[in-house]
Order: C-alpha cells, then sequence, then structure tokens
C-alpha cells in the first residue's frame, strides 16, 4: 500500500469518526484504550514509507569513522593528548567530504545520502550506555513515570504495517542474554502503548525464518488441521451460543491473523537462504551484515520499521575501553561492506526512494574526555598521559558531546554535509548542534507523523518527543 | 446603528437555521424511503407526492443553508468541523435542488428514465446525512455520540454559574461569603477555559491566570481588569469580540458560555473582589468513610447484596442469575488460588449436598495459604512493583521486598501493617519506597523520593502524583509544592521545588496529601516516616481503604465500583457500598482474606458473567452495575494451569521460599574476547573435579545433576549419566563408583546452537556415612575446564590438566532455581509462573515489566500473543512433552484423552458434537503430534481463556 493511500485512508478515519451516522461504527483501537488528541490536522508531509535504523551499538568514536580529525600514527611515547584520530583519512563520493580509513565502501555511497555531523547526546551524568541507548530510542531520559515506547513503536501505532504480513516493528540482531539486559529490554518495548505495536524480535537473522513459519516440525498440513480443529471446537462449545464479548472478539481475531500471517507465502521473506550465493556473501561479515541483508529483503517487501544492531554487550562491539584502534578495523569491517550493498541494492531496485536508512550511536568517543567538555562526569577508563602500550591507543572514554548521524533515502538530500565539530580536540558540535528531539522529528517528518502526535495516558499527554516540542530539521530534505 | 440592527436582524435570521434544517432532513429522507417503495414499478400511486416532498426538500435545503451561512458569519461559531459542515451544506444544497431539476426533466419523458434521478437523491441523502451529523456535533460538540462512550474530558457544566448568577445578580450589595462564591466561580470559569495557555505552567502573553497576582498584574497588553468597569476591562473586552475577530479569547474556536461571561461581568463589576481560599477545580472524593445505613431488603441477608440488590432495583436492572456449581468452582479456584480444580476435587464438590457449600469451599481455599500467596504475589508484585529482574539492579539502584511480601502473604498479614512496613520499612521491605535509580542524573520529577510519593500515592491513595510532581496538576487539585511537600518525606534534606525539571527557588514544605491526617515532621527521614506510616494507616485516612477494596472488587467482579482504579476522587457507582466494605474491612483489622470472604460469599459475585460487546461499555462514567464481567486469566494463571494440566511450563523459580534449599552456583568455562569475559561460544567444554574420600565406606551418594545444554558425566572413569534437558534435574545413586582416596569426577559438556549464549553446569553430590555425617560436592570455582577437545585419558585421576583452567561461576540469574534440585523428595511439581523471572512466553501474555506500578492488565488478546502461542517454540515444546506425558499415562485411548482434557481444563466432559471432532483428530491409535495439537486447541478455546 502506498503512502499515499494510507494517508487518506487515515484521514478519512479521522473525519469519519467525527462523522458517522451511527455509535456502532465508531471503534475504539481494539490492543488498548488510549485517547489520542485528535484535533491535529493531518498532514503529508511523507517521503517515506520504511525506515531502517543500523543502530551502532556502545558508542561509536565519530573522529574514528565518519568524522576524522588530524591523524597520529602509533608510536611508542605518544601523548595522548595528541591522539584524534587513528587511522588516516579517506575520500568519499562528494567533494570535501573525508571519512576514516576503512569506510571506503560507505563513502563511495555518500552522494546518495546525507551527513549530519553535529549531534549532541543528552547530558546524563555518569555515563551508563543503556541509559543513553532508551534516549536515542525513546526520546526520553530514564526513568519515567510511565513507559515511553521505542520510535519504532510509535511508527507501528501510527501507521501499521506496510505489508500486513510483515511485523511494523522488527528488531534485528540484539540479543537480551548480555550484561544490561534489563535496561536494553526496557526500551525495546512499545511502552503504554501496549505490547500489540512492541518489537518483533529477530536476534540471530540467519534463524529469522522460524518467527514466522509454523511451529519447527509441524508440517503445513498439520498447521491447517490444527486450526480447523480449533475453528470447530471453538463454534461447538456451549458458551459460543451465548451474547459475545469484547474479549472474545479480540481473541479470535488474533488467533485468525496470527494464522494468516504463519500461513502466508510471503514470509519468505525472512528467508536467507533464498538470497543469490554472491549477494549473500557480500553481506555476510558476521550476524550485522546478514542483519542488512534481512532488512533489505524486509525493505522491498513492504516493511515499515526495521533496526539492525550491531549489538550492544558492555566491552565489546564499538563500546572500547581498551585496543580500540585495533577493535575499530573488525568493527570497520563488519560493517562497511553490508550498509553500502543495502544502500546500492535499495537504490538500484528504486525502493531507497521511499525507504529512510539512518546510522547512529547512542554517543562518541574520545582518548581523553569524559561526558561533556568541561563537565566532570566520573571516568571509567584509565587512561595514560603517555602511552607506551598499544593497548591504549585508541578513544576509550564516554563523549556526548558530537557523533555523526548518517541518512540515505526517504526524501534526503544528497551529498548535504549539516553540523560541524571542532577540528581540535574538545571535538564537539561547533555548527548546528542537533539533538534527538530533531531526529526523531525528522523520521516522523519523512513518514508524514504529525509532530505533536500524543496519547492521553494516565491523564496527561505523552508526546512522540517531550512536550511536543522537537522540529524536525527541515534543511535534511530535498 | 444601521449595520448593528442588520447583525442584529441576520444573527436573528440565523438561528433560525437549527429550525429549518429539520424541513430538508424529513422531506428527503422520506422521499428516499417512499422511492424504495416504488421499485420495480410498484405502488405509481406515491409518485407525484414524492415529486413535491423532493421540489419542497430542495427548496427547503436552500433556504437552510442560506440561513446557515447567516449564522456561521454572524454568531460565535469558528473552527474546521464548522468549515466542514459549511461546505457539504452548500454541496447538500447543490444536489438537492440538481435531483430535483434532473425529476422535473424526467417527468416529461413518456417512458421516465428514474435511474439518475434516483441515484442522485441517495447521494443527497447521503450527503444530507453527514452534514446534519456534523451540525449536531457543532451543537452538541464534536464528542456528541463518542462521549458516550470514552470519557475525554472533564465535562462540566455552567448549571451551577447560571444558579449562582440568578442569586448574586438581582442583589444590590453582596456579603464578603457572597463576593467568595463568586469570585470562586469565576476562578473555575477561567481554569476550566484559560489555564491550558494562562498558567503558571504555560504563560501565553505572559499572562498568568491561575493566581491573584497573576490575574491583577496582567499580561502583554497591560492590565486586564478595572475594578467595576467590566467594559474598560481588557479581559471582558477580549472574551466578548465576535469570533472571527483576531483578538478574540479564548482561541481555537472555544467560546465562553453566555452565562460565564456575565458572571465575569458581574464579578468585576461588583470590584473583582478576590477570595483568599484556594480553588479545587475538579471534584474531590472526601477523605473520610460514612457509614451507609444497610438497605432494608427481605430477601438478601449478605449485605454486599442487601446494597447492590438495592441498586439494581432503584436503576430497574434484572439481576443475572447465580452460577452453577461449575461455573463457581472454576472461579473461585483461579480467584484464590490461580489454579484449576482437580477432577477429584470437582467430582467432591458436585456431590456434596450442603447448603453451605459454596462458602465451605472459599473457607478451604482461602486457607491454602502457600498457593493462595504463590497466585497473589503477582497482584501484588504489579502494585508494588516489585519484580526478580528489571532496570536498576544492575547499579544497586533498585531492591526486591519480595521476601516480605511472600511472608505478608502467607501470614495474612494485616493490610495497615503491610502498609506501615512500606512507609517505615526495615531492610526487607524498603525496595518500595527506594524506587529505581539508574546510574547518572535524573530529571527532578523523577529522583527516587519522588518516585516514592508517586508510588504512594498511586498504589496506596489512587492518586496521580505524576502531574503534580513537574507542574500544578491538569487533572486534579494537586498543585507542585503539594508533590514536593510530600516527597521530601523520604527525602534527607528539604527539596527545591522544581517546575519542568527547572528549580524555582521555593523550598518543600514537608506535608502529606491530606495535611489533617495529622503532622509528618520530623528533622530526620526516620522519623518522618515513622510518622507518616502512623497517619497514612488511620481510619480517617477512609482512601486509603477505599482504594484497597476498590482493587479488590475489580479483582473479582471486573470492574472496579470507581474506575479508573487510580483515581478514587472519580464517582462510585455505589458509594454506600464501596464505604461499607472499606469500613467492615477496616473493623476486621483490614484482613485481606475476611476482605475477599465477604465479597465472594455474595450473591452478588456469584452472578452470571456480563458480556459487553465493547470495553468501552465497562470503561464508561455511566456505568451502571449488571453483575460481574468475563474476565481474562492472567500470563501467571494460563501458565499455572498449562503446568497443571500438560507439563510443567517452569521448572525453575526466581524466589525460592524453601529454608533448606541448596545453593544454585553455575558453572562454566570461562571465555574470554579482549581480555573481557563474554558468553560463552557454542561448543564441547570439558570439566574435571578431583576430590578425596577418607572414609572406607560411603553408606549412600547419590547425584544431583542439571546442564544447560548437554552433557556426559564419568566418575572414576566411568559414565554415569547423561542429559539434554537443563530443566530436569538428573539424579543417581553413585555410591558404588566411589572409591577411598583420590576420585575424579568428569564432565563432558556442550553448549549448542550457533551464537553464544549462556551455559553452565549444576552438580551437586552428596555422602552419607555411617556415621551419618554427610560430605557435600558440588559444582564451584575449583572445578577445572578447557575448550581444547583432550585427549581420551582426561577422565582419569592421572590426566595432566596443568594447562586446565579455573571455571567461571555464572550464579542462577538466567536460569532460576530449580526446584528439583533437592535431596529431599519435596515432589514440587512446578514452578507458579508467579515467582519465576520475567520470561518472553510470560511477557507476550500480558505480564507487566514492573518499573512503574501496574493495576489493571490488558484484558484483549493481542497479534503477538497469538503468535507467541501458535508458533512459540517454548510454548510449542511444553505442548510437546505433555503430550509424550499423556500418552504413557492414559495408555493411547483417544476416548479417554477426550474426556480427561476437557475435564481438567474446562471442568466438564465433552458433548456429544466436541468428542466426535476430538476423536476424529486423535483417531484409533492417538500419535503424539495429534495429542499435541488437541492439547493447543483446548488451551486456546475462550472457553478456557476467560472467568465467565
Amino acid at each position: 500500500m502506498s503512502r499515499s493511500k494510507i494517508n487518506s485512508r487515515r484521514a478519512f478515519i479521522k473525519k469519519m469518526g467525527a462523522a458517522s451516522l451511527s455509535a456502532a461504527s465508531i471503534s475504539i483501537p481494539t490492543a488498548s484504550f488510549l485517547s489520542s488528541c485528535s484535533n491535529l490536522e493531518p498532514i503529508d508531509t511523507s517521503t517515506a514509507d520504511t525506515v531502517i535504523l543500523l543502530w551502532m551499538a556502545g558508542g561509536m568514536a565519530h573522529t574514528e569513522t565518519f568524522d576524522p580529525k588530524k591523524y597520529t600514527p602509533y608510536s611508542k611515547g605518544v601523548e595522548s593528548k595528541r591522539v584524534l584520530s587513528t587511522f588516516p583519512k579517506i575520500p568519499t563520493a562528494v567533494d570535501d567530504l573525508y571519512f576514516s580509513k576503512g569506510l571506503e565502501s560507505i563513502g563511495s555511497v555518500m552522494d546518495k545520502g546525507a551527513i549530519i555531523r553535529s549531534y549532541r547526546s543528552a547530558d546524563l551524568g555518569h555515563i551508563l550506555h543503556t541509559r543513553h541507548q532508551y534516549h536515542w530510542h525513546t526520546c526520553y531520559e530514564p526513568p519515567q513515570s510511565v513507559q515511553a515506547p521505542h520510535i519504532g513503536a510509535w511508527i507501528a501505532k501510527e501507521l501499521g504495517p506496510v505489508n500486513p504480513v510483515i511485523p511494523p516493528f522488527i528488531s534485528i540482531g540484539q540479543r537480551f542474554t548480555v550484561g544490561e539486559a534489563e535496561e536494553l529490554k526496557a526500551f525495546h518495548s512499545a511502552g503504554f502503548l501496549g505490547s500489540e505495536y512492541g518489537p518483533f524480535l529477530i536476534p540471530d537473522p540467519s534463524s529469522g525464518l522460524e518467527s514466522v513459519k509454523p511451529p519447527q516440525g509441524m508440517s503445513l498440513k498439520r498447521f491447517e488441521a490444527r486450526n480447523k480443529l480449533y475453528k470447530e471446537l471453538t463454534n461447538k462449545s456451549a458458551l459460543m451460543e451465548q451474547a459475545s464479548g469484547y474479549q472474545r472478539a479480540s481473541l479470535m481475531r488474533s488467533m485468525e491473523q496470527s494464522y494468516a500471517l504463519l500461513n502466508s507465502p510471503e514470509s519468505e521473506v525472512f528467508n536467507l537462504s533464498l538470497e543469490p550465493k554472491s549477494s549473500y556473501d557480500t553481506y555476510n561479515t558476521g550476524r550485522f551484515g546478514l542483519g542488512c541483508l534481512m532488512a533489505k529483503r524486509l525493505a522491498m517487501h513492504g516493511a515499515r520499521f526495521v533496526s539492525v544492531s550491531t549489538e550492544y554487550e558492555p566491552f565489546l562491539g564499538w563500546d572500547t575501553h581498551e585496543n580500540g584502534h585495533l577493535r575499530l578495523i573488525k568493527m570497520k569491517a563488519l560493517i562497511d561492506g553490508p550498509i553500502a550493498q543495502l544502500i546500492k541494492d535499495l537504490d538500484e531496485t528504486g525502493h531507497l526512494e521511499r525507504t529512510l536508512i539512518v546510522l547512529a550511536s547512542e554517543f562518541s568517543r574520545d582518548a581523553i574526555l569524559e561526558g561533556r567538555p568541561g563537565e566532570k562526569v566520573k571516568d571509567q577508563v584509565q587512561q595514560p598521559t603517555i602511552i607506551n602500550d598499544e593497548k591504549f591507543y585508541g578513544m576509550h572514554r564516554h563523549f556526548t558531546d558530537g557523533s555523526s548521524i548518517l541518512m540515505w533515502g526517504g526524501g534526503v538530500k544528497k551529498g548535504l554535509v549539516y553540523g560541524k565539530t571542532a577540528d581540535e580536540r574538545p571535538c564537539y558540535s561547533i555548527e548546528k548542534p542537533v539533538v534527538i528531539d530533531q531526529v526523531h522529528q525528522s523520521i516522523y517528518h519523512a513518514l508524514g507523523i504529525h509532530p505533536e502526535t500524543n496519547y492521553n495516558i494516565e491523564g496527561r499527554p505523552f508526546y512522540t518527543t517531550p512536550d511536543g516540542h522537537g522540529k524536525p530539521l527541515l534543511d535534511l530534505f530535498a | 446603528m444601521e449595520e448593528n440592527v442588520l447583525n442584529w436582524l441576520f444573527l436573528f435570521l440565523g438561528r433560525f437555521h437549527p429550525l429549518a434544517v429539520h424541513f430538508p432532513i424529513g422531506l428527503l429522507v422520506t422521499a428516499l424511503l417512499l422511492e424504495g417503495l416504488t421499485l420495480k414499478g410498484k405502488r405509481p400511486g406515491l409518485r407525484e407526492g414524492i415529486n413535491w416532498m423532493v421540489y419542497l426538500g430542495a427548496i427547503s435545503s436552500i433556504l437552510s443553508a442560506i440561513l446557515g451561512w447567516l449564522l456561521s458569519t454572524f454568531d460565535n461559531y469558528t473552527g474546521d468541523l464548522l468549515d466542514l459542515h459549511k461546505n457539504l451544506g452548500i454541496l447538500t444544497a447543490v444536489l438537492a435542488s440538481v435531483t430535483a431539476y434532473v425529476l422535473y426533466k424526467t417527468q416529461d419523458r413518456k417512458t421516465p428514465n428514474l435511474f439518475f434521478y434516483r441515484s442522485g437523491l441517495l447521494i443527497t441523502v447521503i450527503t444530507l446525512s453527514i452534514t446534519g451529523h456534523l451540525g449536531a456535533s457543532l451543537t452538541h460538540g464534536e464528542d456528541f455520540i463518542s462521549s458516550v462512550l470514552q470519557k475525554k474530558k472533564n465535562v462540566y457544566s455552567d448549571v451551577e454559574t447560571v444558579a449562582l448568577l440568578n442569586e448574586l445578580k438581582p442583589l444590590d450589595s453582596l456579603s464578603v461569603k457572597q463576593k467568595d462564591a463568586l469570585n470562586l466561580e469565576v476562578r473555575a470559569v477561567l481554569a476550566h477555559n484559560c489555564y491550558q495557555c494562562h498558567s503558571v505552567n504555560k504563560q501565553k502573553g505572559e499572562l498568568v491566570l491561575d493566581n491573584k497576582r497573576g490575574v491583577f498584574k496582567g499580561g502583554e497588553s497591560g492590565e486586564i481588569i478595572v475594578a467595576g468597569q467590566p467594559e474598560e476591562s481588557e479581559i471582558y473586552k477580549r472574551i466578548t469580540l465576535p469570533s472571527n475577530h483576531d483578538d478574540v479569547m479564548p482561541k481555537k474556536g472555544k467560546v465562553l458560555k453566555d452565562s460565564e461571561i456575565e458572571l465575569i461581568r458581574l464579578w468585576i463589576k461588583r470590584g473583582a473582589h478576590w477570595a483568599d481560599q484556594a480553588l479545587n477545580v475538579f471534584p474531590e472524593a472526601t477523605l473520610a468513610l460514612t457509614k451507609p445505613e444497610l438497605p432494608e431488603d427481605a430477601t438478601h441477608k449478605h449485605p454486599i447484596d442487601r446494597f447492590v440488590f438495592n441498586y439494581l432495583d432503584e436503576n430497574k436492572i434484572k439481576p443475572s442469575e447465580l452460577i452453577d456449581d461449575r461455573t463457581f468452582l472454576r472461579r473461585v479456584y483461579l480467584d484464590i488460588l490461580g489454579l484449576l480444580p482437580t477432577i477429584a476435587e470437582i467430582d467432591l464438590f458436585l456431590k456434596d449436598t450442603s447448603p453451605d457449600k459454596r462458602e465451605k469451599l472459599i473457607d478451604q481455599l482461602l486457607n491454602d495459604d502457600k498457593n493462595y500467596t504463590e497466585n497473589w504475589l503477582s497482584f501484588w508484585n504489579d502494585l508494588l512493583r516489585n519484580d526478580y529482574s528489571g532496570t536498576g539492579f544492575i547499579t544497586g539502584g533498585r531492591k526486591q521486598i519480595t521476601d516480605w511480601l511472600y511472608n505478608a502473604l502467607m501470614e495474612n498479614k494485616p493490610y495497615d501493617v503491610m502498609v506501615k512496613e512500606l512507609m517505615n520499612p526495615t531492610a526487607a521491605s524498603e525496595g518500595f519506597i527506594k524506587g529505581i535509580q539508574w546510574r547518572g542524573v535524573v530529571n527532578a520529577s523523577q529522583r527516587t523520593e519522588m518516585q516514592a510519593a508517586q508510588n504512594v500515592g498511586q498504589a496506596l491513595m489512587g492518586m496521580n502524583v505524576k502531574c503534580a510532581s513537574c507542574h500544578n496538576s491538569f487533572v486534579s487539585n494537586l498543585t507542585l509544592g503539594q508533590a514536593y511537600g510530600f516527597a521530601t518525606i523520604f527525602s534527607d534534606s528539604i527539596l527545591e521545588l522544581n517546575r519542568c525539571d527547572k528549580p524555582i527557588g521555593k523550598m518543600a514544605k514537608v506535608n502529606f496529601l491530606y495535611p489533617s491526617l495529622g503532622s509528618v515532621d520530623g528533622s530526620t527521614v526516620a522519623e518522618r516516616l515513622e510518622k507518616l506510616s502512623k497517619i497514612i494507616v488511620k481510619p480517617e485516612n477512609g482512601r486509603l481503604y477505599r482504594t484497597l477494596t476498590n482493587r479488590i472488587w475489580k479483582r473479582f467482579l471486573g470492574r472496579g465500583i470507581v474506575e479508573p482504579v487510580d483515581e478514587m476522587d472519580n464517582a462510585p457507582w455505589d458509594a454506600d457500598l464501596l464505604d461499607w466494605l472499606a469500613i467492615n474491612f477496616i473493623e476486621s483489622g483490614c484482613d485481606l482474606k475476611e476482605l475477599m470472604r465477604t465479597i465472594m460469599t455474595s450473591k452478588t459475585y456469584q452472578m452470571s458473567s456480563v458480556h459487553y460487546s465493547d470495553i468501552a461499555e465497562i470503561k464508561s462514567k455511566t456505568y451502571q452495575f449488571q453483575g460481574p464481567t468475563i474476565r481474562r486469566i492472567s500470563a501467571e494463571q494460563f501458565s499455572d494451569a498449562v503446568s497443571q494440566i500438560i507439563a510443567p511450563v517452569f521448572y525453575a523459580t526466581a524466589y525460592n521460599p524453601n529454608p533448606n534449599k541448596l545453593f544454585t552456583n553455575r558453572i562454566w568455562h570461562r571465555e574470554r574476547k579482549f581480555d573481557r569475559d563474554v558468553l560463552p561460544d557454542p561448543g564441547k567444554r570439558f570439566f574435571r573435579y578431583k576430590f578425596n574420600l577418607s572414609v572406607d565406606d560411603v553408606k549412600s551418594a547419590k547425584v544431583l545433576v542439571s546442564v544447560d545444554d548437554a552433557y556426559v558425566l564419568f566418575i572414576n572413569e566411568q559414565k554415569v549419566l547423561s542429559g539434554n534437558n537443563w530443566k530436569n534435574v538428573d539424579k543417581i545413586d553413585v555410591t558404588k563408583h566411589l572409591n577411598k582416596g583420590e576420585n575424579i569426577i568428569a564432565i563432558e559438556a556442550d553448549n549448542l546452537g550457533l551464537i553464544p549464549k549462556p551455559a553452565g553446569i549444576l552438580f551437586a553430590l552428596k555422602m552419607i556415612n555411617h556415621d551419618k555425617s554427610e560430605i557435600l560436592i558440588t559444582s564451584n570455582t575449583d572445578w577445572l575446564s578447557t575448550n581444547i577437545e583432550p585427549n581420551d585419558q582426561w577422565k582419569s585421576l592421572n590426566y595432566d590438566d596443568g594447562l586446565w583452567e579455573k571455571t567461571k561461576n555464572f550464579g542462577s540469574n538466567h536460569w532460576g532455581e530449580l526446584l528439583d534440585f533437592s535431596f529431599e523428595d519435596n515432589n514440587h511439581l512446578f514452578a507458579r509462573a508467579s515467582m519465576v523471572k520475567q520470561h518472553p512466553f510470560l511477557k507476550a501474555l500480558g505480564r507487566p515489566s514492573r518499573e512503574n506500578i501496574t493495576t489493571t492488565r490488558d484484558e484483549q488478546a493481542t497479534l503477538l500473543q497469538a503468535l507467541e502461542l501458535s508458533n512459540g517454540s517454548y510454548f510449542n515444546s511444553v505442548l510437546e512433552t505433555g503430550a509424550s506425558n499423556w500418552l504413557e499415562r492414559h495408555r493411547q485411548n483417544s476416548g479417554n484423552i477426550a474426556d480427561i482434557l476437557y475435564l481438567k481444563a474446562l471442568g466438564r466432559k465433552p458433548s456429544k458434537k466436541e468428542k466426535k471432532i476430538m476423536l476424529l483428530t486423535l483417531g484409533e491409535q492417538p500419535k503424539k503430534e495429534a495429542v499435541q495439537d488437541l492439547f493447543w486447541a483446548t488451551l486456546l478455546l475462550p472457553e478456557f481463556q476467560f472467568i465467565y
């Protein structure tokens, strides 16, 4: 279904909600009993139907990736304060835009996208990654007095699925058996919107198909027979003859939907083994790469919101507390090929036009500064003044005042560089600083979701971004 | 002057619009109906009449449109809704005219083709209906229809305004009391219409109307009130401007009622007096309980029934029938114990012929302390946001109260004592007011002291403190100052007020929500908490007891006497009943079980359930009690029921109250990446542990072992056991395998799968000597392990394990505590779902993550739930295990399986028709798959999923 159709349908429903002739035709949302602010004028700013979030979990250093500064090669005895970047810079497809070595492929597709170089994370004091991640994904700083929904849940709630067979909010790559798992769970949630809009979790993309097929070991024939048995027994139950209640109606409806979904041939979208071998191999740098491959297949068949995470596990991935330089060589190898291929594939098939791809991380890193410049935040990493061991060569502290966000497709300007960080330490955002409210509102803007969308929860309006104040960055869009 | 007269005339004419519109509606709709009767050439006699109706309808629709246009231009209507109504109204007039014209033209022909005319008429009537509805929305409010369904805003009427106006207007001079009343009413009008933009919270045009200083100071455009001269006062000018004027107030198409404008005029004219007392804009429930008289009732003895049947009678509602014994049995079992009755228990109850058997059963179940506790634990965990895992624990910013709570329920601790112990806690119960602290700095409204105020307010007092912890509340009379005063009770230091996270230079004044209950002032937190714990449980604090009794009522009858249950200022459907329950509860010594007994022994509880086709009917403000509602069984009840009748869903708990429980540490090979401990990679690991036995002969030796995922156990090179399901504790006697001197335990274990995940060995060996002394050997970090496949000799004593490493202790958090991991024969069949760590299966079925208080769970099913139940591997593996067990137990007799399954699950045998369907699936010789699928279908039946 195209975006414009959806919009007119929603507008229609909104209007008819007020105009319908009989009370019977007014339906209350089934999943939860929320009252929304109905006075919002429908808007159509939409330039995208689908969002793919490429999540660089653990704090990706901007000076080591998409915003390189002066390169200081390793030599024994080098001073920590001299180290801004541990890689040389390389040119990209955009004039005067340079990336860090190891990101050549992503650099080659920058003529199709934009980069924000001035993202400022929240200032939350003593760093806890998952708190910043919660903030990035929900736009609210934890804890909150009600459970805040993930941006994917908001989108799922407002727009629903593109293809009814593909859940509107899919989260790929994050397991919940790692450290800080409970904190990760806290924002992988639809919060007060109700679990209907929660993430469909695929921790391992190579076994994603299992989630959308009949149970393992059950043939399609048996699956169909089981459903038939269920229906017959339901109809024969004496209670069926009594008046129906809304609770039972919701059960019957959900069971039917679930059966249709699991029985649908379209679930093969989740089957990565159907991908041609050459394509599979290009993407297969590990679970993240395969996640990008699944995101591509989903986007091409009508996904709404997909996040692919490099996975957060304390001290692993982008969370470099030591050996930062060496770790980043591996991390870049993990992401560079698959991300560039994802953009190329979607571009060539025409899907990039209405698919917004966003690459981001909760904050950046620095060799010396913890938190914000000028604020005393408790250090979590011992960093010597003089580096005599390569282990200390890299960005090991958490820096919250400047990081990069990349965007492609979905109406975003091509080749745009937005904002700037300082070239000398502290390498903080010095031009057009961007905060999370603006990032979320830009995504909502691209999807045509009203900036003041809110629901009344426990007597107060809860907006997509706090108090409904966030404004989209209109400069990002062509 | 001339213009004014014209204005007046047009406005006068315009006001005939609502009258005029009924002509086209009546005429055209009737014409359409009659037209329907003439289809296929029938009833030709109607033709002439219909024609006239259409012509007149068209003319009257044009007239209505013109009058409507006048009304919209010269009266106070604006907004999108109006524009839509206007445009559609004009469209209706045009369509009606075209239709009339087509009809007129059609009459010329000999064989008239009525198709175009009829279509035109149909379209016209549809447009007309929509227009009409929009018009109704304009006059009656946009939520005219939906307001019946759903509580949106505090709807208020101007009845009081008008009454006050009528009282005061004729008087020459006003008493102070009357002036106060006038001022308070004016402020109420301002509160409902102006505070949204002009309050301390939001100061549009620099104007603040919610305090005296602001009102008399004025805003950007200067002072707004000239006492005695309303016509000179800016505020009066603004509210009387035409609605399309740029400066009119309020904005957004809102218009003050005439009575309200007149009231403000009167107030200014009489000197704009300001009353000292605070304004209570929102309705407030009285704090104290009022002891109601029991209604006279010859037929009903039970006090609840006397209230309820009297209520039903007064409201002319026919009471529903009492439920039969089977339905009653299932209802009370699930409500008290959260379990299903067994077949034997059903039989026993049905056979019992004593008249008081229901009362006896209720008592018997309430006396089953353990199962009662393990069912009600979920209710209290939700309410007190207590959980075994969740945010905050990782940095020590949160504490469980599970042990305290479990024991409080076991001993049926009086509710007032529970509240006291939560307010003035010991180490065991301090978790509730301690809140959740994430690492780092937090928003002022989320500091733990404020969380305590919010949580006590919501859970215990049914009051929303959340809004007021950021700014004066929009939904109640609670102020920022009161919220901070309350929070300061829990704080080491006096808190400074923060409005929307910004300090405002005012320090809090310590107080409880209701200062009349007594002072909570004190120099230390301990002193304040001590005082709070005493005053909050005073019987004068009726709200505490109303809130609790209302929650229990809702649990049993599906809908509270007050709804939502956290907003206890809302009106109850029977105030006497609620207060009687609360007083009776206090008089019983705050005995929770007695409260439950009181409700359950009433006929009211034992009525058959009422079916609602829309949840809105239950939530509605105008709800009238007709009987209990259908309730969905909770995630925990579902899980426990499956455990009871199919196979255990859970084997391990997060909390194990057994005082004799064993240690629970699981070990695995230490895996490192980048010098960090990480989750174990898939693959085989090898473990060794040597020990010396000095005694000659061990009398008996027994091993308990559980390994995630698979293992082979060797003792002194002999293979002893193997297994591949950590939930099963494998137990074996190993006496014959042990030697005096050195012994060696060797385990080959495998972490299956493709990606790193938790793995662990849980092992215990207990040896009892002839002198009854015991030796215990357990999995601990002295065990050695390797991930490199060793040579064949690795199981032997003499093998050189010098390069092997010490194992890592992975604790039990991931797996929970296996109830069966015990040398006692304690016969734990399954782990109650209320005691297991949050699990994806339970989460999907609606067990909340307890970061915040949850007082109502969703009763409706969702797609994600249906998916989890349809193809979730966890649930399906339980069903599969159950199917194997059943086939063994019931010797593959299809008829037996069908009967027993329905008896266990639904408390009844299948009907003939049902049994036929079941046997068709099972066949003569049932296969595991068929039994599994029958289980699945039965467990998802509405009859199973709901408490009827």
